[in-house]
């Protein structure tokens, strides 16, 4: 138990550790910050709500530098269309709170957010997953007529019509490989940052499957591109969080430290899975959250009678980072398997790549 | 890409674990140095008494906690220190019991020179979690350089322990290359 002066309290620094290294796995792997997870982790280890916030905000931007090198390495990043999502996205955010703010002062009640939240979740899970079922489906007939199938396949057709749109400035994203208007790009990083703003909810959740299935980017630059604007944001956050003094810079040292290995593995098992994989668990992530989020809205719609349904949100919520973990560490096991010729599931091949 | 030497791993291992060490140990510094502790119970948002919150957690309302009001220029244990928006807080001090508390009465009162604190925690929650909420930095404004030296913390941490990663993975020879997002069928 290590006495954390600033929030006031003992906490064991192993969950501390723990919590970062999980959290580094699947931010690495995926692209998302993993706020969802971490504040409410927080709290059941017993720091205040406000610092929960604020020390999950600043950990976000010291694991998202630690995943975004790892990426970079691994030509995961394109600079050009991050930067230029990045100014979208934090215009949006702000936009998406002041909306908030206003529509709270209209009287909207915290149940329509948190309905509205689960409605956008689902959906995106839903296309996510059909999507990459069909995307699947597709490897496997390819491979079945003995063609050689690259890291990545989607089958949406969304991404052509914004390629499509003319309009000054077009930017060339080499590493994405697209030719695509500056303004596509600003307006899904406002889009994003605004729903991100609005609903609460985590803005990788919503920017990778946009980067993949708006803009078109594969979804490994996807991931990479998205921790490179988590470094911004979650800085910008991180900054806003001190100043107003949320942060013990001594838990998110420890969470920093749990996060670097973590991180490592998260990004380093990207190399050895397709674009449908990583879409697959993203899927999951959103789902599971949208489970705890729906447990909340009951609880909170049955005036907080049954306690319980507070409690399992709780569980679901780590439970979830635990199960993701399991799912990353699952597929990379069965990866190196695949490489070395040995059994593996029938579904494992179409996810995996053989060697690179 | 060329194949990474594993001279240029151990190199780049040992300066970025170097600076990851300097990093580590500039936080642990200023925060058992009571230097980020200082700066962030820095001055009164608002008008009140200046309190040290975790020595009030036995108050009821049945049987309150009682404070010593005076001028301390260090808060040890019962005490508070009349404070205007804007002073600087004084040491110890980790919230305030505003004005506003005060006059409702119901979390705590001022009876001469005694202040009485009958509910120092509130069940509150924060995206649908519950937690206890304290006097603990209620009223209480950071230095505002504490958020750029967290910042330049996390961040420097950030960039020295990936760069230290990459050293230690380039050191021990494991091939690394950049995806070839782009070759067979996509």
């Amino acid at each position: 138990m290590f006495d954390f002066a600033i929030a006031g309290i003992h906490a064991p620094l192993f969950l501390l550790m723990l919590t970062g290294f999980t959290v580094g796995i699947v931010g690495g792997f995926i692209g998302v910050g993993g706020g969802y997870m971490v504040t409410p982790a927080l709290i059941v280890f017993g720091f205040p709500g406000y610092m929960a916030s604020g020390i999950d905000m600043t950990h976000i931007a010291g694991k998202a530098v630690i995943s975004t090198v790892r990426h970079r390495q691994l030509g995961n990043i394109d600079w050009t269309l991050g930067l230029a999502m990045v100014g979208g996205t934090m215009m949006g955010v702000e936009l998406g709170v002041r909306l908030l703010n206003l529509t709270k002062g209209m009287g909207l009640s915290g149940v329509f957010l948190l309905a509205a939240s689960v409605l956008i979740m689902v959906g995106l899970f839903l296309y996510t997953q059909i999507e990459t079922h069909k995307a699947q489906k597709k490897i496997n007939e390819l491979e079945a007529q003995g063609k050689q199938v690259g890291r990545e396949l989607s089958v949406s057709r969304i991404p052509h019509f914004f390629q499509g749109i003319k309009l000054y400035p077009i930017v060339r994203c080499r590493q994405a490989r697209l030719v695509i208007s500056m303004w596509v790009i600003v307006i899904v990083g406002i889009g994003t940052g605004v729903l991100a703003g609005f609903f609460g909810v985590g803005g990788g959740f919503i920017r990778v499957p946009a980067l993949v299935y708006v803009v078109g980017a594969t979804t490994h630059i996807a991931v990479g591109t998205d921790l490179l604007e988590i470094v911004v944001s979650g800085g910008y956050g991180a900054l806003r969080q001190s100043m107003m003094g949320n942060v013990d810079m001594i838990a998110v040292l420890f969470m920093i430290v749990g996060a670097m290995f973590g991180a490592q593995f998260g990004s380093i098992a990207t190399s050895y899975v397709r674009g449908p994989a990583i879409r697959y668990i993203l899927s999951y992530s959103l789902i599971l959250a949208t489970v705890g989020a729906f447990l909340r809205l009951i609880y909170t719609l049955s005036g907080g009678q049954y306690e319980v349904l507070n409690f399992l949100a709780v569980v679901f919520t780590l439970g979830e980072m635990i199960f993701l973990c399991f799912f990353i560490v699952s597929l990379v096991i069965f990866a190196v398997r695949h490489r070395a010729g040995k059994w593996v599931p029938p579904w494992i091949p179409s996810l995996v790549v053989s060697a690179d | 890409m060329a194949e990474p030497s594993r001279t240029k791993g151990v190199i780049k291992f040992a300066v970025w674990g170097i600076l990851s060490v300097i990093m580590v140990w500039y936080t642990w510094h200023s925060y058992s140095s009571g230097q980020m502790v200082t700066w962030y119970y820095w001055e009164a948002s608002e008008d009140g008494y200046a309190v040290e919150a975790n020595g009030l957690r036995a108050g009821t309302k049945e049987k309150p906690v009682a404070l010593e009001v005076g001028t301390f220029p260090a808060i040890a244990g019962l005490q508070a220190v009349k404070v205007k928006k804007g002073d600087r807080l004084p040491q110890g001090c980790n919230g305030i019991i505003t004005e506003k508390v005060i006059k409702e009465g119901k979390r705590a009162a001022l009876e001469g020179n005694t202040l009485k604190v009958m509910v120092p925690t509130q069940v509150r929650e924060a995206k649908g979690f519950k937690y206890k909420d304290t006097f603990k930095h209620k009223g209480v404004k950071t230095n505002p350089w504490s958020g750029v030296q967290n910042l330049f913390m996390v961040i420097g941490m950030g960039f020295c322990l990936g760069y230290m990663a990459e050293g230690f993975t380039d050191m021990l020879g494991l091939k690394l290359h950049k995806i070839k997002h782009y070759e067979g069928a996509h």
